[in-house]
């Protein structure tokens, strides 16, 4: 009873003293941010540090999770109540870009001193714009490389220092990796029914000359061919069809399987779980030579077109591009920016991962940008799934794929 | 006035309004939701009409794309399945451990209330510890499965589209058989003990008293706990998220899952609302028969 009262006092001492402190500010303009970073991550810290330099804009903050930020999203905006400003992520940056529910940006970052889009991958930079003009900038980013356990390289007699750079050797070297006696399958990735299995897939069908725009082309029947291969052949574990790319991982960090496709997200618990020496190696190409692509993940910042401050929103958000150089120091992200490099992080393999990861980056493509995204990627993990299951062939899963996805296109 | 405000305090009145408030409760919190739903059903509906009532009508335009839909079919056959399998599943089990509770050995009671753990456990947590039993290459099922020489090689209980919608309803027996074992004890302990006496006096034997005792006098329970069962498993969302993601290739996809990837993966509001009311005509089948057994509770 005793503390509680006490409590009361102390609150509401605390109130009469900031009230009296608060004249000062009491024609702030005040943004709201919405994004799903915790209090570890990027958007609460910089949104505190910006809060101190008292420049007459308070940003306040709010948390989403992860499944509810696009609906959650929408039924504010169709509400009149959506935030100043959103992180929103990349493949569903044009279902909001594309009926103007964010602001045009292009004027403002044309004027801008610190938003400069030479500065950005393009990957990320595209995923942000929509007939040419630019909805948002992008916040972070990673994509997608080859892990491969050395140790098991060497055991196995391939040489650690040349891992697979094509399909044909990447498969080959899964072969000899294969080791059921000992519970180790050659490689590890994900074809799960959701955005993930896309996500693995789409960079293998870009390498080989298709898009989602013509998923059935040649070089797409070719990636989904060589992805049955491996699983008809178990050179990948059949649960890769039901499996995260993190769970997927977990397994070869455990040294259960010999290489694994995924991204940097990995590299923090790999350094802490894999009791191995690893090397990451850019995505194998269809053959020697041919172009390079790869998956390109994280959130963009946008503003919301009904925000009543334009101008202050995009002050925060300058300021928020301006600490770019903190992103991966402080926060273990990678920022979308080519002017920026990765700091030395002093542990050798971290670091050498890190300058493979960043080279992808100059091939990642963004999944889009169209409105519709989520069900042209329903289609394609429809494909994967029906001819990695044996129910179809492959050409026959693209071919249905193709038509779903050409009803949304139209 | 004098008369209403009487007749509320003592008569009539009081019984109405008993009645009228819980009444006006589920008319706002479920009839409203359940109308709205239907209504969105039959509207085009996207981002920017998510937040008004009245949106573009379409009439059955979205039944007839849904189910020109080539996964339609399969995933209501899948639901059928699901249903039939997991109640039949719980059921049975639930009355036999019900049954074999109800013998009252020495710490019965106690092990019965042990049992209902894994129903207090969250349908999310469950599918965690499930994913992990059945998962293909280090699962303990398979491990026990080939240790005791069932199979020889393991099963992809997960990936494998013949076996993934078990994976599931092996899932969901074991969650909800506790429950129906404690609604059957209960049912059980109801039926007055002279009635065995008494065909015990007259030479009948276990089988004939279970079959003219135990299942005539438990009627009622038995009809209430599968219209419960209906629409238990109908909600079983959990169970899915975890386990299967309704893959590979939606041979383990039910509606209750589909529906939730509509509206909220693929942002086909109408859609998902669409398949809602189809999975509300069958709920609504199970809620007549829930009523109506639980009816005969009166008057045994």
């Amino acid at each position: 009873m005793g503390i509680r009262k006490y409590a009361m006092l102390g609150a509401l001492a605390l109130a009469t003293v900031s009230s009296f402190c608060i004249p000062a500010q009491a024609e702030d303009v005040t943004i709201t941010v919405w994004s799903l970073d915790r209090d570890i991550q990027p958007a609460p810290n910089l949104i505190a540090d910006y809060n101190k330099l008292n420049t007459g804009i308070k940003v306040e903050y709010r948390q989403i999770q992860f499944d509810d930020v696009v609906s959650e999203a929408m039924r504010a905006f169709s509400t009149g109540q959506a935030p100043d400003i959103i992180a929103v992520d990349n493949p569903e940056h044009a279902l909001f870009a594309s009926r103007n529910a964010f602001l045009d940006l292009t004027d403002m970052i044309a004027k801008s001193e610190v938003v400069k889009t030479a500065n950005y991958f393009p990957g990320p930079l595209a995923s942000t714009m929509w007939d040419g003009k630019n909805y948002g900038i992008p916040k972070a980013t990673n994509t997608i490389a080859l892990y491969y356990n050395k140790d098991m390289f060497k055991a196995k007699g391939l040489d650690p220092e040349k891992p697979p750079q094509t399909w044909t050797e990447l498969v080959d070297a899964a072969r000899k990796l294969t080791d059921p006696a000992a519970n180790v399958y050659g490689l590890t990735f994900s074809a799960k029914a959701n955005e993930e299995g896309t996500f693995q897939f789409l960079p293998w069908a870009q390498m080989a000359g298709a898009s989602y725009e013509n998923i059935n082309a040649e070089g797409a029947v070719k990636a989904l061919d060589t992805w049955k291969t491996i699983l008809e052949e178990k050179l990948a574990s059949p649960d890769t069809l039901t499996r995260s790319q993190w769970d997927s991982t977990g397994t070869f960090n455990s040294g259960n399987a010999a290489m694994a496709i995924s991204g940097p997200w990995e590299l923090d618990r790999m350094v802490a779980e894999a009791k191995f020496d690893w090397g990451v190696t850019l995505l194998p190409v269809p053959e020697q030579g041919a172009e390079r692509s790869s998956a390109m993940g994280d959130f963009n910042w946008a503003i919301f077109a009904n925000t009543d401050h334009p101008e202050e929103a995009f002050k925060v958000l300058e300021y928020f591009v301006s600490q770019d150089n903190r992103m991966f120091k402080d926060f273990g992200q990678l920022p979308a920016r080519l002017d920026i490099a990765i700091p030395e992080t002093g542990e050798p393999k971290k670091d050498a991962a890190l300058k493979v990861f960043v080279e992808q980056l100059k091939y990642a493509k963004p999944r889009g940008p169209h409105p519709e995204w989520p069900k042209i990627s329903k289609a394609i993990q429809d494909a994967i799934q029906a001819s990695l299951t044996g129910q179809m062939t492959s050409q026959e899963a693209l071919d249905q794929a193709a038509a779903k996805i050409k009803a949304v296109l139209d | 006035m004098k008369r209403v405000l009487s007749s509320i305090t003592d008569g009539r009145g009081f019984d109405i309004a008993l009645v009228a408030l819980p009444l006006a409760f589920l008319l706002l919190l479920s009839g409203l939701p359940l109308l709205y739903n239907v209504l969105m059903s039959f509207q085009e509906v996207d981002m920017f009409s998510l937040g008004t009532l009245w949106r573009p009508f379409v009439g059955f335009e979205n039944y007839r794309k849904l189910f020109e839909q080539p996964e339609t079919l399969p995933i209501l056959g899948n639901t059928a399945i699901f249903v039939t399998a997991s109640i039949a599943g719980q059921f049975l089990i639930g009355f036999g451990l019900a049954l074999f509770f109800w013998t009252n050995f020495p710490g019965a009671s106690w092990l019965r209330g042990l049992f209902l753990v894994s129903w207090v456990m969250p349908g999310l947590v469950v599918g965690a510890i499930w994913n992990w039993i059945l998962s293909g290459d280090f699962g303990v099922l398979n491990f026990l499965l080939r240790e005791s020489g069932l199979i020889s090689g393991n099963i992809f209980w997960r990936s494998d589209p013949n076996y993934s919608l078990w994976a599931v309803v092996i899932a969901n027996v074991w969650l909800g058989t506790s429950f129906n074992m404690i609604l059957l004890s209960v049912g059980l302990s109801a039926i007055p003990g002279d009635l065995y006496e008494a065909a015990e006096l007259d030479g009948a034997n276990a089988w004939q008293r279970f079959w003219t005792i135990t299942l005539p006098m438990m009627r009622s329970s038995i009809g209430a706990l599968i219209a419960l069962g209906l629409i238990f498993t109908l909600q079983q969302f959990d169970l899915f998220a975890a386990i299967t993601s309704g893959g590979p290739n939606n041979s383990s996809n039910v509606t209750q899952y589909w529906a939730w990837d509509m509206s909220f993966r693929q942002y086909d509001f109408a859609k998902g609302a669409t398949i809602s009311v189809i999975m509300i005509v069958f709920v609504m089948l199970a809620s007549i028969v829930y009523v109506r057994s639980t009816r005969h509770e009166v008057r045994g």
